[in-house]
C-alpha cells in the first residue's frame, strides 16, 4: 500500500480546488449584488442578494426550458433502452450469427458526427411538423443514445452467468421468457447505469436542439442558457444564477449516482 | 395444456437486434448517404431556384403556371404607349405564347397544366412534388429561357427611354419575365464541385487547421495531466468517494453551461481568470484571452481540458486498477526502480485503456462544437472556428445545404480515418466483453 502523507492530501486539495473554482467563483458572483460583479473582484460579498436568481428566472422561460429538457431526455432514455436492452441481450447471449458485424456497426454508428447527419434530418423533422416539438428532438437523439446504450448494456449482459438461462430452458421457459423472467432482471442495475449515462447525454446534446427547437419555449437547458447573452451586455448576474440552477439537478445526480456512473463510463475500456 | 406459438433461439435473436437495426438504417445510415448525395448538388433553401435537388432540367408548374396567368394578362393589355413599344410588345407576346403552346403541345404536360391550375384558382399549394416538378428537354429549355432573356434586356432599354407609369409598367413586365424564368430550372447537380471548391477554400483550411490544433493540444494535455491524476488516486485514501464526485461534476453538466461559465471567467472585464492571467503575467492584458486568436483558442482549448480531463483520468484509473500489487511486488524484488515499474509494468498494462479513452476523446474534439459555438461562436475573426461550426454556419446561416454538406461530409470522412486507424491499434480488445472470441 502506498502511503499518504501530508503532500498527498496537499495535491488532491489543491486538485479539487481546480476543479471546483469555476462552480465556487460561479455561485459566489450569483449572490452579488449586480453592480459589484462588474466593480470588484472580491470572493466574498458583504451583501448577499438573490436578486440575480429573480432576475434569471424571470428574463429566460429556465423552468421551462428544464421541463423540455427533462421530458426529451426522459422519453429518449426510455426508448432508447428498450431496443438496447433487446438488442444487447440478442448481441451477447443468443445464437445469432453476424455478431461481430452487428456491433462493428453499432460502434461506427456511435462514433458518427452529428454534423454529418444533421442537415438530412432536419429536412426530415421540418417535413413531418415536427420542429419544435419533443418528438422532434427525440428522434435525432436516439442516432446517439441508441449505439451508445447498447455499447454499455452489452458488457453488462454479457456478464450474468450462462448457467441460469440453461436452468430456465430445462424449466421450460421459452427464450423470451428467459429474457423477461430471469436476465432482464438480473441485467436491471446495468440497465440502470446506463440509463443515467442516456439520460444525461440526452440533457447535454446541444446541436440538434439548436437547429430544430428554435421556439423559445421549446428551447432545452444547454441551449436556453447560452440565449442569456446578447449583443450588448452581458447579465453576468443573471448567467452565473442561471449555471447554479441548472448545475444543481446534476450535482445531485452526480453524488447519487457516483459509482454507477464510473461503472458505466469504464466498462468495457478494461478487460476483466 | 395450450401450446402456445413461441420463437426459437435464434428467431428471437434476430427478432431483437432487428428494430435497433432499421432504427440505425433510417435515422443514422440513410441521413449520411443523403448527406452525401446533397454534396453533389448546388442546393441552397433560401434560393427558389436552387432549393431542389434536380438531376434534369425541370419545370415548377406552380410558379410557371401562376406566372404565365399574369404575363399574358400584362401583356395583352399593356398600353399602346408608342408604336414602337407596342411592336416590340406584340413580337414578344408572340414568341412567349408559341414556345408556351409548344410546352403544352405534350398531352401529359397539358394534363398536368391544367391540374395545377384549378389548384392555384382554388389559392392551395400544390404539395404533389410529381405534379409541380415535370422533367422537359435541355434544348427546350434553353431556347425559352434565352428568349425570356432577351425579352427583358429588350424591355430593359425600351425602358430606359420612357418616363412615368409607362416605364413603370414596363419594368413590371420585364420582372414577371424573370420570375417566369426562374420557374423552368436547370439541374443543378454539379457533381464533385463543391468538393473542389472546398479544396481552394482558405477557410476550410483554416477551419481544419484551428479543429487539429484544438484536437491534438487538448487531448494530448488530457492524457498527460489525465494519467498524472489516475496515479495519484490510485490508492486507498479517505475521501476518495468526494474526489470522485468533484471530478465527476465538470463531466457531466452540459457542455453549453460550462462554456457560459468560462466566458464569464475569461472575460475581459469581470473574468477572474483573465484577471489572474494579467496578474501573474501570463497575458499583457485581460481582453487577450477571448478579443485574439491565439488567446482564444488557448482559452477554449483550456476549458476543454478542464471539462473532459476528468473522464480520461476515470478510464485509466480503471486500467490501473486491474494491475494486480503482486506484478509490483515481483519487480521491486527484482530491483526495478518506480520509473522502470512505470514503464516496464504500468504503462503496457494500462495501454489498452488508453488506447480506448484516446479513441473516444480524439473523435469528441474533433467533432468539438457546442463548447466553440457558445464560447467564441468561431471568433475571433474565424481564429477558433472548428469545421463543425463552418459548417453548421454554411448550412444553417447561409442555408447552403450542397456545399455545407460538403463540409460535414468532410468531417464524417476525418472521423472514419481516425477511427480507423484507432481501431487497428486497439484490435479485438475493443469487443473484449462483448462476444465471445
Amino acid at each position: 500500500m502506498k502511503k499518504t502523507g501530508f503532500g498527498f492530501y496537499f495535491f488532491l486539495a489543491l486538485f479539487i480546488f481546480i476543479v471546483m473554482f469555476p462552480f465556487i467563483w460561479v455561485f459566489l458572483t450569483s449572490i452579488k449584488p449586480v453592480g459589484e460583479i462588474f466593480s470588484s473582484f472580491n470572493w466574498f460579498t458583504s451583501n448577499p442578494t438573490l436578486e440575480s436568481y429573480e432576475s434569471a428566472i424571470t428574463s429566460r422561460p429556465l423552468f421551462k426550458y428544464m421541463l423540455n429538457s427533462f421530458i426529451v431526455a426522459s422519453v429518449t432514455t426510455l426508448i432508447a433502452l428498450t431496443f438496447a436492452s433487446f438488442t444487447s441481450y440478442a448481441v451477447t447471449r443468443l445464437p445469432i450469427r453476424f455478431k461481430g458485424t452487428i456491433l462493428g456497426l453499432i460502434l461506427a454508428s456511435s462514433m458518427f458526427p452529428q454534423i454529418a447527419i444533421i442537415s438530412p434530418i432536419f429536412n426530415f423533422v421540418s417535413d413531418f411538423g415536427l420542429r419544435n416539438s419533443y418528438l422532434g428532438l427525440v428522434i435525432p437523439y436516439i442516432t446517439i443514445s441508441l449505439p451508445l446504450s447498447i455499447w454499455i448494456l452489452s458488457t453488462f449482459f454479457q456478464k450474468i452467468p450462462k448457467e441460469l438461462e440453461e436452468s430456465a430452458k430445462l424449466d421450460g421457459a421459452t427464450p423470451f421468457q428467459t429474457f423477461r423472467k430471469i436476465i432482464f432482471p438480473l441485467a436491471t442495475p446495468g440497465i440502470f447505469t446506463t440509463a443515467i449515462l442516456t439520460f444525461i447525454g440526452a440533457w447535454n446534446e446541444y446541436l440538434f436542439a439548436l437547429t430544430i427547437n428554435t421556439e423559445d419555449s421549446m428551447r432545452t437547458i444547454p441551449v436556453g442558457i447560452s440565449m442569456y447573452q446578447s449583443q450588448y451586455a452581458v447579465p453576468w448576474g443573471d448567467i452565473t444564477a442561471a449555471t447554479v440552477i441548472v448545475t444543481i439537478p446534476i450535482v445531485v445526480l452526480v453524488l447519487i449516482f457516483q459509482r454507477r456512473i464510473v461503472s458505466g463510463l469504464t466498462s468495457g475500456s478494461v478487460k476483466e | 395444456m395450450k401450446r402456445r406459438f413461441s420463437l426459437n433461439e435464434k428467431q428471437l435473436g434476430y427478432a431483437m437486434v432487428l428494430p435497433s437495426l432499421i432504427l440505425i438504417a433510417v435515422i443514422i445510415l440513410w441521413p449520411i448517404a443523403s448527406s452525401f448525395y446533397n454534396s453533389l448538388f448546388d442546393y441552397r433553401l433560401n434560393d427558389p431556384a436552387h432549393s431542389q435537388k434536380m438531376l434534369s432540367t425541370t419545370i415548377d408548374l406552380e410558379r410557371y403556371a401562376d406566372n404565365y396567368y399574369y404575363l399574358d394578362r400584362s401583356l395583352s393589355e399593356v398600353e399602346p404607349y408608342s408604336p414602337d413599344v407596342q411592336e416590340d410588345l406584340t413580337e414578344i407576346h408572340g414568341k412567349v405564347t408559341a414556345q408556351h403552346d409548344n410546352l403544352l403541345s405534350d398531352t401529359e404536360v397539358s394534363e398536368k397544366y391544367d391540374q395545377v391550375n384549378e389548384i392555384i384558382a382554388s389559392y392551395r399549394p400544390v404539395t404533389d412534388d410529381d405534379l409541380k416538378y415535370i422533367k422537359i428537354k435541355d434544348e427546350f429549355a434553353t431556347e425559352y429561357k434565352q428568349l425570356l432573356g432577351n425579352a427583358q434586356e429588350e424591355l430593359n432599354e425600351i425602358t430606359a427611354t420612357l418616363d412615368g407609369e409607362a416605364a413603370e409598367e414596363i419594368l413590371s413586365i420585364s420582372s414577371q419575365l424573370d420570375t417566369l424564368d426562374q420557374s423552368i430550372l436547370e439541374s443543378n447537380f454539379v457533381g464533385l464541385a463543391n468538393y473542389w471548391k472546398y479544396l481552394q477554400d482558405s477557410r476550410m483550411w483554416k477551419s481544419l487547421s484551428n479543429t487539429l490544433i484544438f484536437t491534438i493540444v487538448s487531448v494530448g494535455v488530457e492524457l498527460i495531466i489525465g494519467l498524472m491524476v489516475a496515479l495519484l488516486i490510485n490508492r486507498s485514501f479517505k475521501g476518495r468517494g468526494l474526489i470522485r464526485a468533484s471530478i465527476l461534476v465538470p463531466w457531466a453538466i452540459p457542455t453549453a453551461v460550462s462554456a457560459m461559465m468560462w466566458s464569464y471567467l475569461y472575460d475581459g472585464q469581470s473574468g477572474i481568470v483573465a484577471h489572474f492571467f494579467e496578474q501573474i503575467g501570463l497575458i499583457s492584458d485581460s481582453s487577450v484571452l477571448l478579443s485574439t486568436a491565439g488567446g482564444a483558442m488557448f482559452s477554449v482549448i483550456l476549458a476543454d481540458i478542464w471539462k473532459t480531463m476528468p473522464y480520461m483520468a476515470l478510464l485509466i484509473l480503471a486500467g490501473l486498477q486491474t494491475i494486480p500489487d503482486s506484478m509490483y511486488e515481483a519487480a521491486q524484488v527484482d530491483g526495478a526502480n518506480k520509473w522502470q515499474q512505470f514503464w516496464k509494468i504500468t504503462l503496457p498494462m494500462i495501454k489498452g485503456s488508453i488506447l480506448v479513452a484516446l479513441l473516444f476523446r480524439t473523435l469528441d474534439a474533433f467533432r468539438v462544437f457546442d463548447l466553440i459555438y457558445v464560447l467564441t461562436g468561431g471568433g475571433p475573426a474565424n481564429g477558433t472556428e472548428s469545421i463543425s461550426i463552418y459548417a453548421y454556419k454554411t448550412l444553417f446561416s447561409q442555408q447552403n445545404f450542397g456545399e455545407g454538406s460538403v463540409l460535414s461530409v468532410m468531417v464524417f470522412i476525418f472521423v472514419a480515418i481516425i477511427s480507423i486507424i484507432f481501431i487497428k491499434f486497439i484490435g479485438s480488445d475493443l469487443f473484449a466483453g462483448r462476444v465471445k472470441k
